[in-house]
């Protein structure tokens, strides 16, 4: 493969500082580096040291004519499919005429789906059959799924298949566990691997700083592009190569080390010498890399502003607002290697799509770092201001064109550990003495290598069947847990749905939405013994069906006494999928009707989960609740609080919000049985009012689950969203019954976990259930100084079953540099994953810190960074500049989002509040960002713009500057989509898109239709793309000016003034009053 | 004796001492108690009318004009014969009413006289009866499947406007709403090891969903606040509810929960049957409901266990209960003795099926069977004619129906000479004290009415009186009775309500009058008088009654002592002996058998407890405690007749004895009957016979001499021949391989021992 043998840092260029622009630079006023272009802006002129990048004004997602049709090469995003938008890809059943109750817009997609897919989607464990049926109206070309349920596992599929260094002697490639192992290897990917585009480089990264200065507006320098990336897009991509043959792409594919993070290492903490060099350096190793400037160093003169009187006023004029960072998302797919040359290299963002190849670390998609190269000693560390944690996402969704996770089987003797710490056999374990012993790399401690495991070592020090090990060059293999790994026979797949009921309930539609979505999402579950299906509904009561086949119906037991439950039957009620289709059938079509007269306006949440939670405890499961209506009966019931919060609302500023908290403890002591049982817990709220999310949250939160909200529930327009996230809940990849533990090398330990799962010892993670989409904190502590020069390791080990039964262990092992220069840390820190640190102990604290406080503390981490960088790293210019690191330039943009996002508003609802801070708990890094900085669009003019190969147009700044009356914009966060109808825009458009001729006509409940023009299907190539991208059925909602759907919308311009902030300029200005204030 | 089946066809009554000994020691000397077995609803002779109106009551003491009342036919006014209260007639009678044309229910004849008052309550508000089923699961499949069929057999013969309910129960109870109507079928599941109240039956069940709760008072019923909707969930009529009721049946399993090897299946009967009673009370109350429990095991869930799961601890034994080594046993007692207050209350009637192997706790549940008037029947398998027979019985209709009642009150009337101790028998104290209650109390006491829950045909009751005439009667007073010719004490016993099988509130009254025997002075003609008047059928049964329950009651109490000094007592009163000279006594014709029956009852299961467990001796006890003399005498004392070619059938000495080569022989001892050497038709049907009419339906032994079901009888018959005997047995008869003395030895005793 590439690059083994490439340059090493070391070989680089010296010059290669990237502080030499910066000062060059320095007297521009403001630069606006990578500012995405506006709509209709003309490709700006190159600055002067890089080439002009053709396509940087495209959008983000760039989608190439030829491939906007075909389902693969759309979708930029690795994700499987929102669920959502092929709903229900065509399974078997799905081929029937769409289902009545289908909301028009499923309905629309379902017939396409059905054609191409059909096969593929049905089996949709295996992640990637489903993948393609992502964008919307599917194709039926279906290159896609080779036909039966498993077609998509690498072994029937792919050519690719299992690489070919696979074979060692031990080791074997297991049967695909499930579809993430196996995404790479369908066929049906070519055109996404192959994408011609020349897949824009890595980001960010490499470059230290960039400076960006106030400089014309209209000719800003763009991020540097290569030159060529321009003509390979066009062309087609050979289907032959591997998914990682970019050298067909022509161009610039990185023989060398292409994401120069090497630099680095020759960068003296002085930044000063510029070499002149930049600019030719670049091009090479940044070929296609869209965003950042590299080498330069970002800074704000807003000097004359703040300084002399602190007018404020005359401050921000100072600065073009449309110079200021702002992210700019890259266009095309990366390539990234994990390391190069012995080196760990800088992955790229998180946001961006990019294809990881394992050469060693693992793929920062399973674990990454806040700061790319670690500080020898907790001093160095304390100075910068940036804190040590990773972030880890141990079942991530692959791209489908990375190479499957390989799987290794020691047998009996279990995998090779270190005897003494038990980590397991990594890269970076040391073999000495002929093989014959190795030394850990986390505790160093010198252990015998078995004897059936030894191996000569080559010249190089290595062993020599390394490469054909995958557990010795794999940063991430997966072990066959061994008997020893195992109290019991692995547990079966066990989905247990719990739905709600009572009469609010029945009457707002979410029961009859609910049963529906759960009766396709059956139809998705794995067939086979292994799978268990149970049904339960609550209203006061508690009510079980016996699903028995010899029964000639199923059989409802009540449970009445919700204050001590019981399951009324031990087995019956949790039964084999396969022997219980019809009776399923007949039950979730039947429970609608047998309810609809239902007057019992009580809910006992807490009761049925408990019974439920017994029905299952012998094997674990998956519990998935629905729930309309504040519990008020039986075990933890709950009282609506939020009366009583509203009286005493003014306390929330100096005291932390109590409706933010648990109401008690019941909550919590339940959820550690359930966790204790391995029963995972997910609750669809589908509610019109207050359900204290607050305390009903304990319960996904310790359980490794999630709650997804609907509010309002709509029973027009979201049961498509309910079926879709159901179904990627029970379809997308997961493991059960887990038990998780990070080790670092010595002289660092794990501090704390923080996500969503139940700790009982310290050391160790539990997760009843994990899936693809949760990732966890983990923050490390210095405990000793780490030697400069040598290379710190993580090791993320998960042991969990998969949804065949299969108990596995997952390995991921990373090792990076250890540094004792503070600005080998500004130039590694990795922006996305410090922010969502930065979200996540935001989120954790809200419920115990006064709001105030809370807010200070995010602005003052922002600050104290900053500072440091100015203090020790930047180099001596006049006091009136703000000097941001290349890395971090958005750490202001993004604090400030924070800052007004939902959890840190005072005015939100307590619900809305509660489900964010729930939200963010396990949200990985790729949504964390969106979440606070969400992605905004304008549709109205989708037909005139040039695509440039992505489907999704350039995002626009989230101010109201860029939101005009006569157009319409969509804006999306990962979760929620907003679509806000200008209050002139022509009729035609409206008419075009929505059916209807002014915004005045928008109705509450909102369906996104597809209409028989150009723009309506552009529009819905659109939300199809965001949906696969961000793997959810975002909920639509229309906006307009003056009413509160309205002010929802403008609440997320977070550059905007605002009751909960300053505007975005106006906060820079802060910022650096504070550096200066420091600094003085 | 003909004469007190006379009487007993008349009045459904039958007395120990017919004539009644004139003081309270005199009384004491009879040894045996001054008391009275009544029938309430024995069926009267043809003759009798059924009086369409309300009986006329004294306005004074509230008893009814009966044959002995005076009547002055010029002022229309009645004379109350027990308080001698004078009450006007009223007007319907004064119209009519003459020496000539006298209401029936003075007709010298018509002392016993039914009233079925008509309008009382229109017919559509006529509560039918209710019949609750509580079914155990935890049985081996083949049990289940027997019961499976026993019930879908009665199900067709449960009267269409009958409401039926199901609950079944195994770890849990789980009632079933059967009127479900083409939805799928709703179980509720109440957790079996927790007690439940009312009120939690009534929250939790959803009775108002649609109604809301009224916000005080007692919840109960239509007439209370419920909806027949929400009632209708449960309680059917069993023609709407056939279907899904034998839907449910078919379905029924084995109560799914596991059960490891070493424990017994988890069974919450206690539970259950609250829940039951509970579900009535809500839905029914006041009107005629039997909770019909089947059970194949012991309680061992929750509340009213009897014995924990672990097989290695052994139900509890007689000797546990003697030593009070039954860690179970009173808290379940006390458990269902509230669950029977709660059922006196509801007038709800529980009835037990026990069919099992081991034992199911029956003795436990006694108290809730006696005193609400069900019906018992233990056999060892569902699959057995015992319960299969019985459990049809209980429906059947036609001549040999069980003439099932409900809600019945009984009360009594005396005159002031007489005192009531207390009642033994199936019925219920209803705390109604008053002058009339003796100080000295026995079973059911204190009051002079009492509540029957359930009755049928041959339910009988055993009163207990006290005579409190003073020792120095007054002379002139008494004089005047005698003078009058009437000498006479007057019973009144009144079973009054009770709901006939056919829904209608009925009244039977009942006025019995005796003759006073007295005077010191007169020794010899009283004694003759008293022994004139003596039914030793009828003593038999009261004694056997008495020392049932004085074994039940009294702690370190020796039955067979109690029996022999009972009898000693008597025979030295009543023979004819000159002292000291045992081979002069000689007993009346009147009581020539009582030592004969008392010999059989010291050797019956009522009071040897050896080898019978618990639940049996319960079940036995509680059988004898509501059938009628005839009945009972043959469980005291089992009938022996024998068949030969060449000859009829003819009663045969309950001796070893009988048994000889030609003999056939058809033992009858009420619970079993045995056919030994079956070679003839005739005791076949006679054996039949006696089945048909019998409840619970005896268990039919046929078998031979020397086979190992003859133990049946041989257990039965007087060991005048034993193993260690000298005589050696006639040529085909039988030798007993027992130490217990004979009759012969039993008499040489009792001869003896009076004459001292």
């Amino acid at each position: 493969m590439a690059t083994p043998g490439g340059p090493r840092p070391g070989n680089l260029p010296p010059n290669y500082n990237p502080n030499s622009i910066a000062d060059n630079l320095h007297n521009l006023q403001i630069n606006r580096p990578n500012q995405p272009p506006y709509p209709g802006n003309g490709p700006r002129g190159p600055p002067p040291a890089f080439g002009q990048q053709p396509n940087s004004q495209s959008q983000p997602f760039p989608s190439s004519g030829p491939y906007s049709s075909s389902p693969f090469s759309g979708p930029s995003r690795p994700g499987p499919p929102p669920p959502g938008v092929a709903p229900r890809g065509a399974g078997p059943p799905s081929s029937g005429p769409p289902h009545g109750s289908m909301p028009p817009f499923m309905a629309a997609n379902r017939p396409t789906g059905g054609g191409g897919g059909g096969t593929s989607s049905s089996n949709a464990p295996p992640m990637p059959a489903s993948r393609p049926l992502t964008s919307g109206p599917l194709p039926s070309s279906a290159p896609v799924g080779p036909p039966g349920p498993f077609a998509s596992s690498p072994l029937t599929s792919g050519p690719p298949g299992p690489p070919p260094n696979v074979g060692g002697g031990s080791m074997s490639n297991g049967p695909p566990t499930f579809g993430s192992q196996s995404m790479q290897g369908g066929p049906q990917y070519p055109s996404a691997n192959v994408r011609p585009r020349p897949s824009t480089g890595p980001p960010p990264a490499p470059q230290t700083m960039s400076s960006f200065l106030g400089g014309p507006a209209d000719n800003q320098p763009r991020g540097p592009v290569p030159p060529f990336s321009a003509p390979p897009r066009g062309m087609q991509p050979p289907t032959g190569p591997p998914p990682f043959s970019a050298q067909g792409q022509g161009a610039p594919h990185p023989q060398g080390s292409p994401f120069g993070a090497q630099p680095w290492q020759m960068q003296s903490r002085q930044n000063a010498p510029p070499p002149p060099i930049s600019g030719s350096a670049q091009p090479p190793r940044m070929f296609g890399m869209p965003p950042p400037l590299p080498n330069q160093q970002s800074m704000a003169t807003i000097s004359p502003a703040t300084g002399p009187s602190g007018n404020a006023v005359s401050g921000p004029s100072k600065i073009d607002p449309n110079q200021i960072p702002r992210p700019v998302p890259s266009s095309s797919v990366l390539l990234h290697e994990t390391r190069q040359g012995n080196q760990a290299n800088p992955p790229p963002p998180a946001t961006s799509e990019f294809i990881a190849r394992d050469t060693g670390n693992c793929s920062p998609r399973y674990m990454r770092s806040t700061i790319n190269q670690i500080p020898c000693t907790s001093d160095l560390l304390n100075t910068s201001g940036m804190q040590l944690a990773l972030l880890v996402q141990p079942l991530a969704l692959p791209h489908p064109s990375e190479e499957p996770i390989q799987i290794v089987d020691f047998g009996e003797g279990g995998p090779v550990r270190c005897s003494r710490c038990k980590g397991y056999i990594n890269p970076f374990m040391k073999f000495v003495d002929q093989g014959r012993r190795f030394i850990c790399n986390f505790c160093g401690f010198t252990d015998e290598t078995p004897r059936d495991y030894q191996c000569n070592l080559g010249p190089d020090g290595r062993r020599r069947d390394a490469d054909e090990r995958p557990e010795l060059c794999r940063g991430t293999v997966e072990f066959v847990a061994t008997r020893e790994f195992l109290v019991r026979d692995p547990m079966p797949a066990v989905f247990f749905f719990l739905i709600d009921v009572s009469m609010n309930a029945v009457q707002t539609g979410a029961t009859a939405g609910a049963c529906s979505a759960i009766s396709r999402v059956i139809a998705d579950l794995p067939e086979g013994p292994r799978t268990f299906v149970g049904i339960a509904t609550f209203d006061s009561t508690v009510h079980f069906y016996n699903l028995k086949r010899a029964l000639q119906q199923p059989l409802m037991l009540i449970v009445p006494d919700v204050e001590d439950v019981y399951t009324p039957l031990q087995t019956d009620v949790v039964v084999p999928l396969s022997e219980c289709r019809q009776h399923l059938d007949l039950l979730l079509e039947s429970i609608p009707t047998m309810f609809q007269n239902n007057k019992t306006a009580d809910s006992a949440f807490g009761a049925g989960m408990k019974a439920a939670f017994l029905a299952m405890k012998s094997t674990g499961g998956k519990l998935l609740v629905f729930q309309s209506v504040l519990p008020s009966v039986g075990i933890a019931a709950l009282s609506a609080r939020e009366a009583e919060g509203r009286t005493n609302i003014s306390a929330g500023d100096k005291e932390p919000h109590r409706l933010l908290q648990p109401v008690d403890k019941t909550m919590k002591t339940m959820a550690i049985e359930f966790a204790e049982y391995q029963v995972s817990v997910d609750v669809f709220i589908t509610t019109q009012s207050y359900v204290d999310i607050a305390s009903i949250s304990v319960i996904p939160k310790t359980t490794g689950g999630k709650i997804y909200y609907y509010h309002p529930f709509s029973a027009l327009s979201d049961p498509a969203k309910l079926y879709n996230d159901l179904r990627w809940n029970v379809t997308r990849p997961q493991g059960f019954e887990a038990v998780m533990r990070v080790r670092c090398s010595q002289g660092l330990q794990v501090q704390e976990y923080s996500g969503n799962f139940c700790k009982r010892i310290p050391t160790d993670v539990d997760l009843p259930a994990v899936d693809c989409d949760k990732s966890i904190m983990v923050t490390l502590k210095h405990d000793d100084k780490l030697p400069d020069g040598t290379e710190c390791s993580f090791q993320c080990a998960i042991l969990y079953t998969t949804i065949y039964g299969q108990r596995r262990i997952r390995v991921s092992t990373l090792s990076l540099p250890c540094t004792t220069m503070l600005s080998n840390l500004f130039r590694s820190a990795d922006l996305d994953t410090q922010f969502s640190c930065f979200l996540k102990q935001a989120a954790n604290e809200i419920s115990s810190a006064p709001l105030l406080q809370v807010r200070d503390r995010v602005t003052d981490l922002c600050i104290n960074i900053l500072h440091s960088y100015r203090k020790f790293c930047a180099t001596v210019s006049s006091s009136g500049q703000l000097i941001l690191p290349e890395a971090l330039k958005l750490l202001p943009l993004y604090t400030l989002a924070l800052i007004k996002s939902i959890g840190l508003r005072t005015d939100g609802r307590i619900d809305d509040r509660s489900f964010w801070i729930n939200y963010v708990s396990a949200l990985s890094v790729q949504l964390a960002i969106p979440l606070v900085y969400p992605r905004m669009m304008s549709i109205h003019d989708l037909n005139s713009k040039e695509m440039d190969g992505s489907v999704i147009p350039s995002p626009i700044p989230l101010s109201s500057e860029h939101v005009s009356d006569d157009g319409i914009y969509l804006l999306e966060n990962g979760e929620d989509c907003l679509i806000y109808i200008g209050s002139s825009v022509d009729p035609d458009i409206t008419q075009k898109l929505f059916g209807i001729s002014s915004a005045s006509e928008i109705p509450s409940q909102f369906v996104l239709e597809q209409y028989d023009n150009p723009l309506s299907k552009r529009l819905h190539e659109v939300v199809n793309e965001i949906r696969s991208q961000r793997c959810n059925y975002l909920r639509l909602r229309l906006c307009k000016k003056g009413d509160p759907s309205g002010m929802m919308f403008f609440s997320y311009m977070v550059e905007d003034k605002s009751s909960n902030g300053l505007s975005y300029v106006e906060f820079l200005v802060h910022v650096h009053r504070q550096i200066q204030s420091k600094m003085t | 004796m003909a004469e007190f089946l006379d009487l007993e066809t008349q009045d459904a009554v039958r007395m120990p001492w017919n004539v009644l000994p004139g003081t309270k020691q005199e009384a004491a000397q009879c040894v045996i108690p001054i008391s009275a077995i009544y029938t309430p609803i024995k069926p009267l002779p043809n003759t009798t009318p059924l009086l369409p109106y309300s009986p006329l009551r004294c306005r004074n003491c509230r008893s009814v004009l009966n044959p002995f009342s005076i009547v002055d036919f010029s002022t229309k006014i009645w004379i109350c014969s027990f308080c001698l209260h004078r009450n006007h007639f009223p007007l319907q009678y004064q119209q009519s009413i003459s020496e000539d044309n006298l209401p029936a229910e003075l007709f010298h004849q018509y002392t016993t006289i039914e009233y079925e008052p008509q309008n009382e309550r229109p017919t559509s508000q006529v509560i039918p009866q209710v019949f609750f089923f509580v079914v155990d699961t935890c049985m081996i499949e083949e049990e289940i499947g027997y019961l499976r069929s026993g019930l879908s057999r009665v199900i067709g013969e449960i009267p269409e406007n009958s409401l039926v309910g199901l609950i079944t129960f195994g770890r849990y109870v789980c009632v079933h709403e059967l009127g479900f109507f083409g939805k799928i079928p709703k179980v509720y599941v109440f957790n079996g090891t927790k007690e439940i109240t009312k009120d939690q039956v009534l929250e939790q069940m959803g009775f108002f969903l649609k109604k809301p709760r009224p916000a005080t008072g007692v919840v109960a019923g239509v007439r209370d606040g419920l909806s027949q909707e929400s009632i209708s969930r449960f309680l059917l009529p069993a023609a709407e509810c056939e279907f899904a009721l034998n839907s449910v049946l078919d379905e029924l399993q084995k109560d799914p929960w596991p059960v490891p090897a070493d424990q017994r299946a988890p069974r919450c009967t206690g539970t259950a049957l609250t829940v039951a009673a509970h579900l009535l009370g809500v839905c029914v109350p006041g009107s005629g409901a039997r909770i019909m429990a089947f059970l194949g095991g012991p309680a061992t869930e929750g509340p009213g266990s009897i014995v924990s799961k672990a097989l290695s601890e052994p139900i509890r034994s007689h000797k546990d209960l003697d030593k009070d080594d039954a860690p179970y046993f009173h808290k379940a007692v006390k458990l269902y003795e509230g669950l029977t207050k709660q059922l006196i209350h509801q007038g709800h009637v529980l009835d037990v099926f026990a069919c099992a192997l081991d034992q199911v706790g029956v003795a436990e549940l006694k108290i809730a069977v006696e005193k609400t008037g069900g019906l018992v029947v233990l056999a060892e398998s569902f699959g057995h004619s015992v319960f299969k027979d019985s459990l049809l019985r209980v429906f059947q209709s036609g001549d040999n129906d069980l003439g099932l009642s409900s809600n019945g009150i009984f009360e009594v009337n005396f005159s002031k000479d007489i005192k009531i101790q207390g009642v033994l028998g199936p019925c219920a104290s209803l705390e109604k004290k008053g002058p009339l209650c003796s100080d000295t109390t026995i079973g059911q006491g204190g009051t002079t009415a009492w509540k029957m829950c359930g009755l049928d045909k041959s339910t009988s009751l055993c009163l207990i009186f006290d005579i409190v005439k003073k020792e120095n009667p007054d002379i002139g007073y008494e004089c005047i009775w005698l003078a009058s010719g009437t000498s006479i004490d007057l019973l009144h016993i009144i079973c009054s309500s009770y709901q006939h099988s056919n829904g209608q509130m009925r009244l039977r009254a009942t006025t019995l009058s005796r003759r006073w025997v007295t005077g010191p002075e007169k020794i010899q003609a009283s004694l003759f008088d008293l022994i004139a008047g003596f039914d030793q059928e009828a003593a038999a049964v009261v004694m056997g009654r008495l020392v049932s329950f004085k074994m039940e009651t009294e702690a370190e109490f020796d039955p067979i002592r109690w029996l022999d000094k009972s009898l000693i007592h008597l025979c030295s009163r009543f023979g004819d002996y000159q002292k000291d000279s045992p081979s002069s006594f000689v007993l009346s014709p009147r009581l020539a058998i009582i030592p004969q029956f008392v010999f059989n009852l010291r050797r019956s299961q009522f009071v040897q407890v050896f080898n019978n467990s618990p639940d049996e001796t319960a079940y036995f006890r509680m059988v004898m405690n509501r059938e009628n003399v005839a009945n009972s005498v043959v469980m005291i004392q089992p009938s022996l007749i024998s068949y030969a070619f060449n000859s009829g059938a003819e009663p045969a000495l309950l001796d070893v004895a009988s048994i000889a080569a030609d003999r056939i022989l058809l033992l009858d001892s009420y619970f079993t009957v045995v056919v030994f050497a079956q070679l003839l038709q005739a005791p076949l049907d006679d054996a039949n016979a006696i089945v048909k009419e019998r409840f619970p339906v005896p268990r039919v032994v046929i078998c031979d001499q020397h086979g190992s079901q003859a133990r049946f009888l041989l257990a039965k018959l007087n060991p005048s021949a034993t193993y260690n005997s000298d005589a050696p047995p006639t040529p085909g008869g039988d030798v007993l391989f027992t130490d217990d003395v004979s009759f012969e030895i039993f008499l040489d005793h009792l001869q003896r021992l009076a004459v001292q």
